[in-house]
């Protein structure tokens, strides 16, 4: 339309004169449109210099990213790094390549979090504001940006802008269950190859999802108006996974589920089978049961359901309601991972005869791959993306926990004293922790003249000895690592010692009643997992303050851990420790130990 | 009363803003809730056995296309709110290109009420307002590529009408039959599924159905149209010519009173008997090189000789043997074609007046 560049200002002026002036700069356009067009030009500039063009080492185009930091994190596709390998380059619209390795991935959900290198130490990169996904609707406005089909040189990303066609959207895993988009969001904004990986912004320039698929048939792997993105709020669930290295999994309740019937008004969702060995069935949940609620999420339909499943990692707890007869039932369920369940497990990742298996790193060698000043930020272990950037989290991890005191010189014998209350009686305890001569600790409790005494590392212990007291799922044991982990560290635990990323924790309340919803007790946590003998143990240090709130300790998978839960700290000696510690195992109260004293002894030179 | 006048003027900008700026998700809801997933007949070779349709009647009658789909017994709609019900098929127009249903409910009869008491779309209504214009912006309501099930809401996407004109396409290797004038939209409504999905304005006023998945005849790119809900087409039948409209197919269909009009130009099929036998087609584009004509057939009678090139059909070049058998499908026996042959250096005209195929020789049965 050049025409309306062309008028006449004298005619504009004349418009002015008539108060009609005020409807536009250009002549003929409303206000009101020229006024959405520069607030959305406005968003796309404040935006643009956050997408990042991911790059294979040496520059050539591969998919899109966006930083989601100061420090340099970008989130993509994992099907964008699949190919580059960990080490790599990302373009900024800045112009420049900057040097950038892969820290976290989750294959099924096909996301993953790379680091952008800074030119200078220190530098701020650009970064955007993840958005509440959840509060997306179907006809809202979008933009998407990226690189599609390596178009730009100088990285400046292309935009596009259309409409949300749908949320909580189901497609199914793209080969080898991996790609599997649970509860995403459809879009007709143009999604093309190398769109792959980059941003979805709301109309305020904050993420809602990163790019990553399209329906495509009979027209070709371009556009169909109809592209999808993983919503940021299922990234944020694995968000931690990723910082801390991990390469992540999804999650199987365990337990199948259908419809009861096809026909008619929505059908109710009901379990047909549960595996033994699945912790829904620990919690009652058996075939017939109806499904009412997952998640804080009503169950309507199977979509609905692996939906609401797919948006979770591997062995966080989550509520589950479900219903039996007239009973409804609200229960705390743990997540199987999908690679530990036996359903539906694709073969082994054989390379087909005749083809070389995929390296490592992948891809072919770029030249001066090798001299990446990213490859120090690398390092490969079995069951990570990045061991690099888990044992970066732990340090943090560590740095922050020292405000609590440090611990490390008392590592000589403990002792406790207070008061425990149990189901039907209350009285004192005493709970000492002693090494032996024999270089085995021993933990003891004597409450009521009862004594109980554990040696955790004893050879040939019986499980019915390490999970002493009777009842407690394993409380002495629990304590042990507790001050093995207090005072040593990573150092006390030979079987491993990682960061587990984010999971949710539930301290129940102190009254000791029931909770009215169990996400109400919801605690965001940093997670140590680690092994010594034959226990595995996971700490909880809330995302807020890094307090330490509780563990969880399995002395065996058939089992029930037992679980620990700290609460009132106070500083005893210039170091911050609880005085009420709740045990529970399975869905019940063992005893609140009320802490009186604590006498820790500083270990023998 | 200047400043009067201002304080109107700033308020209508306030308006307007919201509506510059406005999402369309309760537009997309409200039409959602008149718009249903159909699943029927279909599944292999690109045809979608699923589709999309719009609730025209509080009883339950849907209107959709006229579409391979409803071929079945087992015609399954899905509710906006999530209900799985079946229906059957009422009537069909094939020169509207749309088909009535209604919705089955156990225990009623066909024609009995059903005692729904559904959102829908006021067929007469909606064909009365004014025609959308080219540089509207519409919304396209449909479930394509099979995306949501039951409750699950189906896509919306957004637009702007690029012209309101007659089609020139094909689907498959089929010559589109709907004559009548077409919403062309400038985003990418129609996909597998789509097919008898709502198109609406900004309100959510349904302005017509979405299409097919068709191509262009002349250039092989993928159109997106829409018929327009007040379609009307002319329907010739001998010498008479009627006419027939959406609203009134609606209307009758649903009172149960509607009688599709006679056809006699059939849009695709084997088309008349030439009894030309070209050189064997191995190449894409092999030329139409006459091998032979069959003995007695309207080719040989027509004088057509091997080595003849096949150039032009009524007027049309044909390039390849497949253009001439694509050319040849639009006609019927008893229709005469004209063909410009060219045989040594000269191009001659040679008229063919086509006939019924012969019948195969009878095949003795197999042991």
């Amino acid at each position: 339309m050049p025409l309306r560049h062309l008028t006449p200002p004298c005619l504009l002026a004349a418009f002015a004169l008539f108060g009609i002036g005020t409807l536009g700069l250009r002549a003929g356009v409303d206000k009101a449109v020229t006024d959405a067009e520069g607030q959305r030009i406005a968003v796309i500039d404040r935006v643009r210099p956050a997408v990042v063009a991911v790059c294979f080492y040496g520059g050539e185009a591969c998919g899109s990213g966006v930083l989601i930091d100061a420090e340099g994190y970008a989130l993509t596709n994992f099907h964008v790094v699949q190919p580059t390998g960990s080490v790599l380059q990302c373009g900024l619209p800045d112009g420049l390549l900057y040097d950038a390795v892969v820290v976290g991935t989750d294959k099924v959900g096909d996301v993953a979090l790379v680091k952008l290198l800074p030119r200078e130490p220190g530098k701020a990169f650009p970064f955007v504001l993840l958005a509440d996904s959840d509060l997306v609707r179907s006809g809202e406005w979008s933009l998407a940006m990226g690189n599609p089909f390596g178009l730009s040189l100088d990285f400046t990303p292309t935009v596009t802008f259309g409409l949300v066609s749908g949320v909580n959207r189901y497609q199914p895993p793209e080969g080898k269950g991996t790609l599997e988009y649970t509860d995403c969001i459809q879009v007709d904004t143009s999604i093309n190859p190398g769109n792959s990986g980059g941003p979805l912004f709301n109309m305020k320039g904050e993420l809602i999802g990163i790019n990553g698929r399209g329906s495509f048939e009979k027209r070709g792997r371009v556009n169909s108006g109809v592209g999808y993105a993983i919503s940021i709020n299922q990234i944020k669930n694995f968000l931690g996974h990723l910082y801390a290295g991990l390469d992540a999994d999804h999650a199987t309740l365990g337990a199948s589920v259908a419809t009861e019937t096809e026909d008619g008004d929505l059908g109710r969702m009901v379990v047909k089978q549960v595996l033994d060995e699945a912790d829904a069935a620990r919690r009652g949940v058996k075939s017939g049961d109806q499904l009412v609620n997952f998640a804080g999420r009503a169950l309507t339909s199977t979509n609905q359901y692996k939906n609401i499943l797919g948006v979770f990692p591997k062995e966080w707890r989550l509520p589950l309601s479900y219903r039996r007869g007239n009973d409804t039932k609200e229960v705390l369920v743990r997540l199987m991972g999908n690679s530990d369940a036996p359903v539906d497990k694709p073969a082994a990742e054989k390379p087909a005869p005749g083809r070389p298996a995929p390296k490592g790193d992948g891809g072919p060698k770029r030249p001066g791959l090798d001299k990446s000043p990213a490859k120090k930020l690398f390092v490969e272990k079995k069951g990570f993306a990045n061991y690099y950037f888990n044992k970066l989290r732990q340090d943090k991890l560590r740095t922050a926990v020292a405000k609590a005191g440090d611990f490390a010189p008392l590592a000589g014998p403990w002792t406790l004293d207070g008061t425990i209350e149990l189901s039907d009686r209350r009285g004192d305890f005493k709970l000492t922790l002693i090494d032996g001569a024999d270089g085995l600790t021993e933990a003891k409790i004597v409450r009521n003249g009862i004594e109980d005494l554990v040696k955790p590392l004893k050879s040939n212990a019986p499980l019915g000895e390490l999970q002493l007291p009777q009842g407690s799922g394993g409380m002495l044991s629990a304590v042990y690592l507790y001050r093995k982990l207090l005072t040593q560290w990573n150092d006390g635990f030979e079987g491993g010692f990682d960061h587990g990323g984010h999971e949710p924790f539930y301290p129940p309340p102190a009254s000791g009643k029931t909770a009215e919803r169990l996400k109400d007790l919801r605690v965001d946590c940093e997670v140590i997992r680690a092994k010594h003998g034959p226990f595995e143990a996971k700490f909880y240090y809330a995302l807020t303050d890094q307090t330490l709130l509780g563990c969880e300790v399995t002395v065996s998978k058939e089992e029930e851990p037992c679980e620990l839960y700290f609460a009132d700290y106070k500083t005893v000696e210039g170091r911050s420790l609880p005085h009420r510690v709740e045990v529970r195992t399975g869905d019940k109260r063992y005893a609140v130990l009320t802490v009186k004293t604590y006498t820790l002894g500083k270990k023998a030179s | 009363m200047n400043r009067l006048l201002l304080t109107a003027f700033g308020l209508a900008l306030v308006a307007l803003q919201v509506e510059a700026s406005d999402p369309f998700s309760k537009t997309a809801d409200e039409v959602n809730t008149r718009t249903v997933k159909l699943f029927g007949s279909g599944g292999f070779r690109g045809v979608a056995n699923y589709g999309t349709g719009v609730l025209v009647s509080p009883d339950g009658h849907i209107l959709t296309l006229a579409s391979q789909m409803l071929d079945t017994s087992e015609l399954i709609v899905h509710l906006y709110d999530g209900r799985r019900i079946k229906a059957v098929v009422v009537a069909t127009e094939p020169e509207l290109d749309v088909a009535l249903l209604k919705i089955k409910v156990e225990g009623k009869k066909p024609d009995e009420p059903t005692g729904l008491d559904l959102p829908f779309f006021d067929i007469a209504a909606a064909a009365k307002r004014p025609l959308s214009t080219p540089g509207d912006w519409v919304l396209a309501h449909a479930n394509e590529f099979e995306i949501a099930m039951r409750d699950e809401p189906v896509s919306v996407q957004r637009g702007v009408i690029a012209s309101y004109s007659k089609l020139s396409g094909r689907k498959g290797i089929f010559d589109f039959g709907f004559t009548g004038n077409v919403y062309v939209v400038d985003a990418i409504t129609n996909n597998p599924g789509a097919g008898g999905g709502a198109l609406t304005d900004r309100q959510g006023r349904l302005l017509g159905l979405v299409g097919r998945e068709l191509r262009n005849s002349l250039t092989e790119t993928w159109i997106n149209y829409a018929v327009p809900i007040g379609a009307t087409v002319e329907v010739r039948d001998g010498d008479k010519v009627t006419s027939v409209s959406i609203p009134e197919f609606v209307a009758s269909a649903t009172a149960g009173k509607y009688k599709p009009r006679p056809r006699t130009v059939a849009t695709a099929g084997p088309g008349g008997y030439h009894g030309i036998v070209f050189v064997p087609n191995v190449l894409e584009r092999t030329p139409p090189y006459v091998e032979e004509c069959e003995p007695n057939s309207p080719a040989a009678k027509a004088g057509l000789k091997p080595n003849d090139l096949v150039s032009f059909v009524d007027g049309e070049p044909v390039g390849s043997i497949k253009a001439f058998t694509d050319a040849l499908r639009k006609t019927r026996p008893g229709a005469t074609v004209r063909l410009e042959v060219r045989r040594g250096d000269v191009l001659q005209t040679v008229e063919v007046k086509l006939e019924d195929a012969p019948k195969p020789a009878a095949v003795p049965p197999k042991k």
